[in-house]
């Protein structure tokens, strides 16, 4: 039988357990176990965790190297013989896309009319930034990915992170040079969806099992088998209408979710940033950040009383000020609200078009 | 000609653990995701512990102990002290005694066995606090498991080349 000898020295040592240094060390896990809570996770905590990813994904990166070549040779010998098949797939697919991309094509050009008569200004789309994943484990207590780019690359704390068939998770802990990809399947994620054909809303919640769950659909929830499941944007974190999986039923007859992501390799990603919609506190409209407008043109656009050109002063009076009549000081046009017949509701006194 | 080891330097050593412990802990965080969706890998960082705690003892002291538990928890991005505290009530429970230092391969095994079932025990329970909620317990017994049923195949490469040769 094979033996192990450590020498008499070391025997006579062993491994060395001063009582002291054991329950400090102890205590401080404990300490740890207790506060690096996903919920109430301190800010040092995160910050050194993102210091640590920082400092360690250069090497991570080189050890992910070869692993990635060696996880896509198997694959490949596998699929030389699918080749031909698949060939024959994509070749259909293409030709049904390029009738897609002229539908889109067509669209984007309908949506560009619309918010030029409208006037919207809808967010600029940044572009995508890839990164690859250089760590990952899907172990007992978290499904998350260590990715390679952090926020010199413009990444930030909750962006949506995708690969080339769905929504993976988003960014947590984001260092400089790196961040963490909370998996959907992790058991901290929450991510509000809904079904595409029905629009049933429900929150798909992880549970570190490979198919979440679908939580809050209501008694009575309009969802069938292999409904495709998209993000709904309700919360806020995510965007709308990023494809997420197919609704399947599991053997309890819960609701759970067959995530598209998992039809690839989840090494190389792309990260979409997306800013949420700021709540209306944190983003007051004012009339002086609308260049050409003042106060008096927007009572009277409230009251029905449209001025001739907003952009031109009228009656010689240019450039005052708004009147401030309103609580506060605030603008009085902002001050007032429209009631249901179009004309607005406790006009300021002395205002063209008030009901006063 | 080995010199012996009071007069031999700490140095081969420290480097042999440094050039095992350093790549278990990458291997373990690395992306060895399959396609087909398994992750599979037993707990490498456990094993090449145990194997220097059990190869040489005075070398694996309580701080390093904890310092490659805590380097786990940061790596697979988990609540940080899990492991750490794992490892340092296993190997205080079950750690290479002084007098059975080295030994033969199966009963080494079989006190690595109990040494890692004690470690997923702990946290199995410190990752459900961290976490709020028992903790799923598929995932912790398939990772036991492989990493027992895996220890011998490593001691017996970890093993010294004389005695491995000296089957009985």
């Amino acid at each position: 039988m094979a033996q192990w000898r450590s020498s008499r020295r070391d025997n006579e040592e062993g491994v060395r357990f001063s009582p002291a240094l054991f329950i400090f060390l102890v205590l401080v896990s404990c300490i740890l176990v207790a506060s690096d809570r996903p919920e109430n996770r301190p800010q040092v905590l995160s910050g050194v965790r993102a210091g640590f990813n920082d400092a360690a994904m250069p090497v991570l990166e080189l050890a992910a190297w070869p692993l990635r070549g060696v996880q896509n040779v198997g694959p490949w010998w596998r699929r030389q013989f699918e080749l031909a098949q698949e060939n024959r797939e994509l070749r259909e697919d293409l030709a049904e896309l390029r009738a897609w991309r002229d539908v889109a094509l067509s669209l984007r050009d309908r949506a560009r009319l619309y918010e030029e008569a409208l006037n919207l200004e809808t967010p600029a789309v940044r572009e995508r930034i890839t990164a690859w994943a250089v760590a990952e484990r899907a172990g007992p207590f978290v499904r998350s990915r260590l990715i390679g780019v952090g926020a010199r690359d413009g990444v930030r704390e909750g962006y949506p992170v995708v690969n080339v068939y769905g929504l993976v998770g988003r960014t947590v802990d984001v260092g400089q040079r790196s961040a963490r990809a909370l998996l959907l399947t992790d058991l901290n994620s929450r991510v509000a969806v809904m079904a595409d054909r029905s629009n049933a809303r429900a929150m798909l919640t992880g549970d570190n099992t490979d198919f979440p769950r679908l939580e809050y659909l209501g008694t009575d929830p309009d969802i069938q088998e292999g409904d495709r499941i998209v993000t709904s944007g309700d919360d806020n974190v995510l965007p709308r209408g990023l494809p997420v999986g197919e609704a399947v039923r599991d053997r309890d007859g819960r609701w759970r979710v067959a995530l598209y992501s998992d039809a690839a390799p989840l090494d190389l990603v792309w990260i979409w940033p997306f800013e949420p919609v700021a709540p209306p506190e944190a983003n007051p409209l004012s009339v002086d950040a609308l260049p050409g407008l003042n106060a008096e043109d927007l009572t009277g656009d409230l009251t029905g009383d449209a001025p001739q050109d907003a952009g031109t002063p009228q009656n010689g009076e240019t450039g005052s000020e708004p009147e401030t009549s309103g609580p506060g000081g605030a603008p009085a046009a902002i001050a007032q609200t429209s009631s249901s017949d179009g004309t607005a509701d406790g006009a300021a006194d002395g205002e063209p078009g008030g009901e006063d | 000609m080995r010199a012996p080891l009071e007069r031999r330097s700490a140095w081969p050593t420290l480097a042999g653990m440094a050039l095992t412990l350093i790549p278990s802990l990458l291997l373990h965080a690395a992306p060895t995701r399959l396609p087909t969706g398994m992750d599979l890998l037993p707990l490498l960082p456990l094993i090449t512990l145990f194997i220097w705690a059990v190869r040489r003892p005075r070398y694996v002291p309580p701080w390093l102990i904890f310092l490659i538990g805590l380097l786990q928890d940061l790596l697979i991005g988990g609540p940080m002290g899990v492991w750490a505290l794992a490892y340092l009530v296993a190997f205080s429970i079950a750690r290479p005694r002084d007098e059975e230092g080295g030994g033969e391969i199966g009963p080494v095994s079989l006190r690595f066995a109990v040494l890692a079932l004690i470690a997923l025990a702990v946290a199995w329970g410190a990752g459900s606090v961290a976490l709020g909620q028992p903790a799923g317990t598929a995932d912790l017994v398939t990772e036991g498991v492989l990493t027992i049923i895996l220890f011998p195949v490593f001691a017996f490469f970890f093993a010294r080349r004389k005695e491995r040769s000296t089957f009985s």
